[in-house]
């Protein structure tokens, strides 16, 4: 009896099911699929250097990340440096120049367009002229730095300098991802009704009291979302530091990804690879949930 | 106005064209070979490490296109090739018919079935078509670069060693010759010994506005640098160690990286960036050449082509200038011993699913061989003798002013490969490798001392093997130092 509910249940949403029906496949085969592939591969031993075929290892993997692999923990230590100092100086200047746009009027579409191209940039492209803008010899920037000083300084060794190199690496990603920033907070604060300026206005705020208490808490859940995004592409960073410094000089500029890629495709180590990157899922899972829940809070007060 | 726009017309296209033109090196006549029979029209993708040393492929187009082969090239970064072509073979995608690889792949490559042995086709009939005359390869670079398990996989192109490079004319020069006697207390010349490395290095570094050689200087001037960066900054060090003599592990793979000769090895690389430029920590084989032929520097230890283009005026600003010689090294037993690294090299070889592996043979074949004068003593590529044909050829070599300039460049090649101290040639080798080279690069960049860094190689040394199994890789490594010491690598 049930069953024949069941069928007739079905039947009559045939026509959803079918329409959804690809999707749900197409969600299974790229995502759910690849996700468990890669779950079960993080408790096997497969060293493709060797002809050995893959063995259960159960949390050998694991293990060995957390407990043993120091160069784990220092590719995260300076993937979350970048992230952090990285992702706030992109959101301060993006803030600011967001509100420098959105007073704009004229020639805002222009400028837009102008301060996208880095965005735009294949950050392979990026990492390259950035080699080149870096040289101590031949790049622009030493040469500006040298003419400013009027030949007293010749600038840095800014990719070979063990104490700024990390600092060059942070300046590309700035220079590629502030715009991008920049652009969904002018689009949160284009969004922003004129009438509580004017109200903010008659009640005779002063522009700072304006900001904090009408533009911050309403761009806010747009900056969270600026952030978690950002956040998420921090621990993606590996074309810049593949071609800029190659994670050196020693690891002081090897993040994560750049990391997981050695072990993944110089090493072969391919379930050490999938356990590592199943870790760093978890890390960004939890920093995510805690944007997340942090918005939701905000939207609770408001 | 019609006609004049078609004249410029035509002129910019024959402009793009003779732009377009592949520069060759002009055709031998030195090795006697002949065409295969022609193939049917047939596609072969030859993968391999992007820029000039796959030029060959387009200088020899006609000889390909003659014999119905069309060449693909796919051009991968000089450190991705392992992992490129691993990945394909692994995939099992059959992308490529003819891979350029580095030898110290040989093992993971052939031992896993990627490739095709290549003995049947060597043998085939007539030999001036088919026979790769291995007996004209050096024993080194047949044997432990083309061989796996009894078997020839690969042919080689290649033939890299380090060797020393220097700036004769300020080596040479009086006035340089007695500041340095009067400071040092001996006669100034090409470094023999990493002491002299280091003192030389300290003599020739510079402020803009001194002089050099009697000329003023409008820049820096530093000693000598060293390829820091990381990739192979430990083969640099290596050229320093090896001249101790302990191979990398012991027959048990205990590693002996970490040993008191070793730190004394790492400490005077490490001492030798005072005397480099400042951003030497980032110094690849291309930065380091540049420093070098474009007058920063005073001297280098860098692969075997570096002087041919040195010696080139269209690319350097010290053309005829260069001075070669035995990589530096220690005073062991009143004699100096001196080792030099033979980092990289290339190989081809043919895939093993590969679905016309006899034009692919060929192509490999005609590369190895039947051009590899042309290719190797040409400086439009980054390739170096591996032939004795190679070396008894110096009349070739047209970038050097004289026959005798090139004979000495060629001797010096001869001299660094009589050094030669092979990198480690078991499955394993790109983690091994960059364990060291990153440990290597964290004492340059001050983020070990060199005892830590060394120290914490041999542990992770420990830990690779345990992890690719220990029995296996002992077995391996055993077979491997035979290798080594059977063809003089090792003492």
């Amino acid at each position: 009896m049930s069953e024949n509910r069941l069928l007739l249940r079905l039947r009559r949403r045939r026509v959803p099911i079918l329409f959804v029906l690809p999707a749900v496949l197409t969600l299974l085969a790229i995502t759910v699929f690849p996700l468990l592939y890669e779950l079960r591969l993080a408790f096997m031993s497969w060293e493709l250097t060797t002809s050995e075929p893959a063995r259960f290892v159960a949390l050998r993997n694991f293990g060995a990340i957390l407990f043993q692999d120091s160069r784990f923990w220092s590719s995260l230590r300076v993937t979350l440096t970048l992230l952090l100092f990285g992702v706030a100086a992109e959101l301060v200047l993006g803030t600011g120049l967001a509100l420098l746009l959105n007073r704009l009027r004229r020639p805002r579409t222009l400028l837009v367009s102008l301060f996208l191209i880095p965005v735009m940039i294949a950050p392979v492209v990026a990492g390259f002229q950035f080699r080149m803008i870096y040289h101590d010899q031949f790049g622009p920037l030493n040469y500006l730095i040298e003419l400013a000083t009027g030949g007293r300084w010749r600038g840095f060794a800014w990719i070979a300098d063990p104490k700024i190199a990390l600092f060059a690496i942070m300046l590309t990603d700035i220079w590629q991802w502030t715009p991008f920033l920049m652009l969904i907070i002018l689009a949160g604060l284009q969004s922003i009704s004129l009438e509580l300026y004017e109200a903010a206005e008659v009640d005779g705020a002063t522009a700072g009291q304006t900001f904090r208490r009408v533009t911050l808490p309403l761009l806010l859940p747009v900056i969270i979302i600026g952030i978690l995004i950002r956040a998420m592409d921090s621990f993606k960073l590996f074309d810049i530091i593949y071609l800029v410094t190659g994670g050196g000089p020693g690891n002081i500029t090897e993040t994560i990804s750049f990391y997981t890629y050695l072990q993944g495709f110089k090493f072969f180590s391919l379930g050490y690879t999938a356990a590592m990157a199943f870790l760093q899922l978890i890390v960004i899972t939890v920093i995510a949930q805690f944007f997340v829940n942090f918005q939701k809070r905000q939207a609770g007060r408001a | 106005m019609k006609m004049y726009r078609g004249a410029v017309l035509w002129l910019i296209l024959a402009l793009v064209l003779a732009t377009a033109a592949v520069a060759q090196p002009p055709p031998l006549s030195v090795i006697k070979w002949d065409y295969p029979p022609r193939f049917k029209n047939v596609t072969i993708t030859v993968v391999g490490d992007a820029g000039h040393n796959l030029k060959p492929y387009e200088f020899w187009k006609g000889d390909f296109e003659k014999v119905g082969i069309t060449i693909q090239i796919i051009e991968v970064p000089f450190e991705g090739v392992y992992e490129k072509e691993k990945t394909e073979f692994v995939a099992g995608t059959g992308a490529f018919d003819v891979v350029t690889f580095y030898p110290a792949y040989i093992g993971d490559f052939a031992g896993n079935g990627y490739l095709e042995p290549l003995d049947n086709y060597m043998k085939k009939a007539p030999a001036s078509t088919w026979d790769p005359n291995a007996a004209d390869v050096l024993g080194p670079f047949w044997e432990l670069y083309c061989k796996f398990a009894g078997k020839v996989y690969a042919l080689p192109i290649d033939g890299d060693v380090l060797m020393l490079q220097y700036r004769k004319d300020l080596i040479e020069n009086p006035q340089e010759k007695a500041a340095f006697k009067a400071k040092y207390g001996r006669e100034l010349k090409a470094p023999e010994t990493w002491q002299d490395w280091l003192d030389i290095g300290q003599f020739f570094t510079r402020k803009k506005g001194a002089k050099l050689a009697g000329q003023v200087l409008e820049r820096d001037f530093y000693g000598s640098a060293e390829f820091a960066k990381r990739g192979f900054s430990f083969a640099w060090f290596l050229n320093r160690w090896a001249p101790f003599g302990d191979p990398y592990f012991d027959k048990d793979m205990k590693p002996q990286i970490n040993s008191a000769n070793a730190v004394k090895a790492l400490q005077n690389m490490l001492d030798s960036l005072k005397n480099s430029p400042p951003d030497v920590l980032g110094y690849g084989y291309d930065e380091l050449r540049d420093a070098f032929i474009k007058s920063s520097v005073a001297m280098v230890v860098q692969w075997t082509d570096v002087p041919k283009k040195g010696d080139d005026p269209s690319q350097s600003a010290i053309a005829g200038k260069i001075g070669v010689g035995r990589v530096p090294g220690w005073l062991i037993g009143g004699k100096v011993v001196h080792r030099s690294m033979m980092p990289v090299g290339r190989v081809v070889a043919v895939a093993a699913d590969c679905r016309n592996k006899e034009a692919a043979y060929w192509v490999a074949k005609h590369i190895s061989y039947d051009r590899s004068l042309e290719d190797v003593s040409t400086a439009l590529t980054g390739l170096d003798p591996y032939r004795k044909t190679h070396f008894q050829n110096p009349q070739a070599y047209k970038m050097f002013p004289t026959e005798a300039r090139a004979q000495d460049y060629l001797k010096g090649v001869e001299a660094a490969m009589a050094d030669g101290y092979p990198e480690i040639f078991i499955p394993g080798a790109a983690q091994y490798e960059d364990s060291l080279d990153l440990h290597v690069n964290k004492a340059l960049a001050g983020q070990e001392n060199p005892k830590q860094a060394l120290d914490a190689v041999a542990k992770e040394w420990e830990a690779i093997t345990d992890k690719l199994g220990r029995a296996k890789q002992i077995e391996l490594w055993r077979k491997a130092l035979q290798a080594y010491s059977s063809l003089g690598l090792i003492k």
